[in-house]
């Protein structure tokens, strides 16, 4: 199922399941990657029969997919973009959630953690590192950029319902805000990536200050680690984790 | 009255104007029974990882492309020996768009209507 939510922008968002049921686990909400949309993202590399049992809330962010595609820089940055997924986790009941994440959608999962703490369990971080995705991108000029951003670009232009102008934005809206690892969220976190990704070199010094767990996946490279069954089983695993007696999950 | 009979699969068209892909993983091997819908096979193209569902429950007789293989769109991917009603055995290779099947019953998927977003 499709909806759009007012959130400022419209927010398409494909739901399975009871996001407001009571008892069981969390609904899991999977935050998708630049230039992507949730079924591109989560649908076509297998995570709906995954994630069987849990219900699920994947919106397409702001720029993406079927959701709205403003062409100004500040309509993207990270803390727009948590407040959409507020917007869409109070639209379809949803209290707290745990968060599969990749590539942008961490960055903007790691901000979503730190303003909503209440809304977030855990929370996994794929296809993301420490490092600036942007090094050495001219955000001004993508069209002709040769950075690896600027060819991930030009990919992204080439995929049908994309709007260069606005995945331009996005990037630069992204770009003004650049992660940093402190403060670190209070919610328990693995880092995931294949072991041939170059956006998440280095993810092993950030997970180490976080004090968070690293799964490599063998032989996959930023494009190829999301459909991989070895992350579907670690994520599982993560998220199937009981919680200490008293840490407050409900 | 069932008999049995062999599918094969030939690489879906996966969209996009693609015209090829590349075999990342087989999450089945020869020999293995897997239902229908179940994670089959993992592939790769330009633009994006996939995973396909088994488009037939029986089991796996033969892959027809190892792993890192290019497959064009139209090749045989896999061939399962299936078990048909007899007298409908032989009825041929099926092929589809990537996560659809042309025969057979959907199963239904649990939705849930959702309220309007002021409360």
């Amino acid at each position: 199922m499709d909806q759009v939510f007012p959130a400022g922008v419209p927010i398409r968002c494909a739901v399975e399941g009871d996001p407001a049921a009571a008892g069981g686990a969390p609904p899991v909400l999977l935050l998708h990657g630049f230039g992507s949309n949730h079924e591109m993202n989560w649908v076509r590399t297998g995570w709906p029969a995954a994630l069987e049992g849990r219900a699920t809330i994947a919106p397409d962010l702001r720029g993406h997919g079927g959701s709205g595609k403003p062409y100004e820089d500040d309509a993207y940055t990270p803390e727009r973009i948590a407040d959409d997924v507020v917007h869409v986790l109070d639209a379809v009941g949803a209290g707290r959630v745990d968060v599969v994440a990749y590539s942008m959608g961490s960055r903007n999962a790691w901000e979503l953690a730190l303003r909503h703490p209440d809304r977030v369990r855990r929370l996994v971080l794929a296809g993301f590192g420490p490092n600036d995705p942007f090094a050495g991108a001219d955000l001004h000029a993508l069209e002709r950029d040769d950075s690896p951003f600027g060819k991930l670009y030009r990919v992204a232009g080439t995929l049908p319902g994309n709007d260069l102008e606005a995945l331009a934005a996005c990037a630069r809206g992204q770009a003004s805000r650049p992660f940093t690892p402190d403060p670190v969220p209070g919610a328990p976190i693995l880092f995931a990536a294949g072991e041939r990704d170059a956006v998440a070199e280095d993810v092993e010094e950030l997970a180490e200050r976080c004090g968070a767990g690293v799964v490599r996946i063998p032989k996959r490279d930023h494009a190829t680690a999301v459909s991989a069954r070895a992350l579907k089983e670690a994520v599982l695993d993560f998220l199937a984790v009981e919680e200490p007696a008293g840490s407050g999950g409900s | 009255m069932t008999e049995t009979t062999e599918r094969t699969f030939t690489l879906p068209d996966l969209g996009e104007g693609l015209v090829e892909a590349t075999v990342l993983e087989w999450l089945a091997a020869p020999g293995d029974a897997i239902e229908r819908n179940a994670p089959l096979v993992e592939l790769e193209t330009t633009k994006s990882a996939v995973e396909i569902p088994s488009p037939h429950g029986g089991t796996v007789a033969r892959l027809h492309a190892a792993e890192g293989e290019v497959v064009q769109v139209g090749a045989p991917l896999v061939t399962f020996v299936v078990e048909v009603p007899a007298g409908e055995g032989g009825a041929g290779a099926q092929s589809g768009i990537v996560g659809r099947v042309p025969t057979e019953e959907e199963p239904p998927r649990r939705r849930v209507r959702l309220r309007p977003p002021e409360e």
